[in-house]
């Protein structure tokens, strides 16, 4: 579009919009580099990585006290891998239904997405007043799980959604019909197309539940997630011990998406070079 | 004429093959959704029906018990802390709304309309995401070294002469929330109404042009009224968001702004169960209302 000088003005504006985003990471990512002495502001003091020894517990004893990750990480990648696998599942099914038309079609699928929508703190004060009713105790991996659920399971289901939308069923019939067996059809036609979405599906429910905590804070009881523990260091003062450990998750969830990466792109390969192999024999 | 349809009686009908089929799949649906409606129906219709119903009952000291009464509804609506409340949650939510609506909206116009290159309109919209990836209370918290009175800006801004003494309104205030707010809800604007506006066909942008339009009348007449479902969009996943937010103003107001979120959380901490209730039914209320008003302007459904 040519539109004069506008085009260069926002091309300029995105630049200063994308600073707006990064910048406070990268100062925190800078400052977590801060040496023993230096608080969490500049000037840098020294260059030094005592905050990460710190975080994992390798520093000599200080003044500040260690955050609690150990735990809590364990419990918030148990939490996010139960809350993926089951979200996954009923995400799958409830698109797959999705495919027929039915009645009332309209009620479920504005009550699965209200799940997402519901703002954590007011589903987390329900599950809370719910579980003290009814007397029972209040756990990580039990009331906190079946919210994370309640959050991550219409991301699944909006994301194999779409994948069920692209789906022509008719390819499965096809495959059946020329005599290959329902197992051979679903390992080598529903399976690769709905991989990519139970993968996304996947990453989605996982990165969600490992972040999530306005759902999991009055649910949780007494042993503390991940963000829990985060949460607790905002009411006092906070040291680059905080900025290592920001630091630390970031580079964690680009992991993941590295590894979600190179399964997606693995797996096309491998189809693509299947589709070759068949066009060679013929 | 009429023949070929008065020869399928209806008993046929019900026999055949695709009415068959349509009711095997109809049950195959019904079976597939159990599980996940149930889910739906125990551990988040139940909780939200909870909330209203533990709203009326009577809160002592330390405890609430199943006796119905309105005298919460009545502290609450009388008490100027959790009016001011209301009256903060939906100020804050108004302006980070539009906030993210005017910053938003010429990245999105950028990357939609200007960018005709589809690898580099993907990146522009993935480094959008990325920060995604960060922990979200991280990201709060990253605002600290920022806007402190030792932070980087009042430290540039020294630098610069532009100031003498740092600043002190950046940190621990309204000003920082709603800088903390706009920067991490802001994506949820671009998105949609990136979506949107490179959905447009560029044909149409071309016919206008060559009948003489400018810029001007093609952004009012064509750009802005089909990118307005992303709009509506990026407005119903902020507006859910911030109202129901307490983490940003509990780690960057300082305890001065109390939103309704943080109301709930300080009610819950002092086993005030009735009143946290009431603050959740309050902040149910305004949150319906908002998506009520959305979802008049356009079908949530048909646009995802």
């Amino acid at each position: 579009m040519n539109a004069g000088p506008l085009r260069p003005v926002l091309a300029i504006y995105t630049a200063l919009f994308l600073l707006f985003l990064y910048g406070p990471m990268i100062v925190l990512a800078i400052l977590s580099f801060q040496s023993q002495g230096g608080g969490p502001q500049f000037p840098i003091q020294d260059w030094s990585i005592y905050w990460y020894e710190h975080l994992l517990g390798l520093a000599d004893t200080s003044r500040v006290s260690q955050l609690p990750v150990g735990g809590s990480l364990l419990r918030s990648l148990a939490l996010a891998f139960m809350t993926t696998v089951v979200s996954v599942i009923l995400g799958t099914m409830s698109a797959e239904a999705f495919r027929t038309r039915f009645k009332g079609a309209g009620p479920v699928f504005y009550l699965v997405i209200l799940g997402m929508m519901v703002p954590g703190v007011l589903v987390g004060l329900g599950m809370a007043l719910l579980s003290n009713v009814l007397d029972l105790e209040r756990a990580w991996f039990s009331t906190a799980f079946v919210l994370h659920v309640v959050y991550t399971y219409p991301f699944a289901f909006l994301v194999m959604l779409a994948i069920f939308n692209r789906f022509d069923r008719s390819t499965e019939e096809a495959s059946m019909s020329l005599g290959v067996s329902p197992g051979q059809t679903f390992r080598r036609v529903t399976f690769p197309i709905l991989f990519p979405g139970v993968l996304s599906a996947a990453l989605f429910s996982f990165t969600l539940s490992y972040d999530e905590f306005a759902r999991t804070l009055f649910t949780a009881g007494s042993d503390l997630t991940l963000p829990l523990a985060i949460y607790g260091t905002f009411s006092v003062e906070i040291y680059p011990n905080l900025f290592a450990f920001g630091v630390l998750t970031t580079l964690f969830s680009f992991t993941l998406l590295v590894i979600y990466g190179l399964l997606m792109k693995r797996f096309t390969g491998v189809e693509s070079r299947r589709y070759k192999g068949q066009e060679d024999a013929t | 004429m009429t023949s070929v349809t008065t020869e399928i009686t209806p008993d046929e009908r019900q026999a055949s093959p695709a009415v068959v089929r349509q009711a095997k799949d109809r049950r195959r649906a019904l079976f597939l959704l159990t599980p996940g409606v149930i889910w739906m129906s125990l551990f988040l219709l139940l909780p939200l029906c909870m909330v209203v119903y533990v709203s009326f009952w009577t809160q002592t000291t330390f405890a609430i018990e199943p006796t119905l009464t309105i005298a919460s509804w009545k502290q609450f609506l009388s008490s100027p802390t959790y009016l001011s409340a209301i009256w903060t949650t939906v100020r804050i939510w108004a302006i980070v709304l539009t906030a993210t609506l005017l910053v938003g909206y010429p990245v999105a116009l950028f990357i939609g309309l200007f960018v005709k290159n589809k690898t580099l309109q993907t990146a522009l919209l993935v480094a959008c995401v990325i920060p995604f990836w960060t922990s979200f209370l991280i990201r709060v918290i990253a605002w600290r070294p920022m806007l402190g009175t030792e932070g980087v800006i009042n430290t540039i801004l020294l630098q610069l002469g532009m100031i003498n003494e740092p600043l002190t309104f950046l940190l621990f205030s309204e000003f920082a929330v709603l800088v903390g707010m706009t920067q991490i809800y802001c994506v949820f604007m671009v998105g949609p109404i990136t979506f949107m506006i490179g959905r447009i066909d560029p044909s149409v942008i071309e016919a206008a042009r060559d009948l003489g339009a400018s810029f001007g009348t093609i952004f009012w007449r064509i750009v802005l009224p089909l990118s307005l479902p992303g709009v509506i969009v990026g407005a119903i996943f902020v507006s859910v968001m911030v109202l129901g937010e307490f983490a940003t103003a509990a780690s960057l107001s300082g305890r001065k702004v109390n939103l309704l979120g943080n109301i709930i959380v300080s009610q819950v901490g002092s086993l005030k169960w009735a009143f946290a209730a009431v603050a959740g039914v309050v902040l149910t209320i305004i949150i319906t209302a908002v998506i009520t008003l959305a979802l008049r302007v356009v079908d949530l459904r048909k646009e995802m």
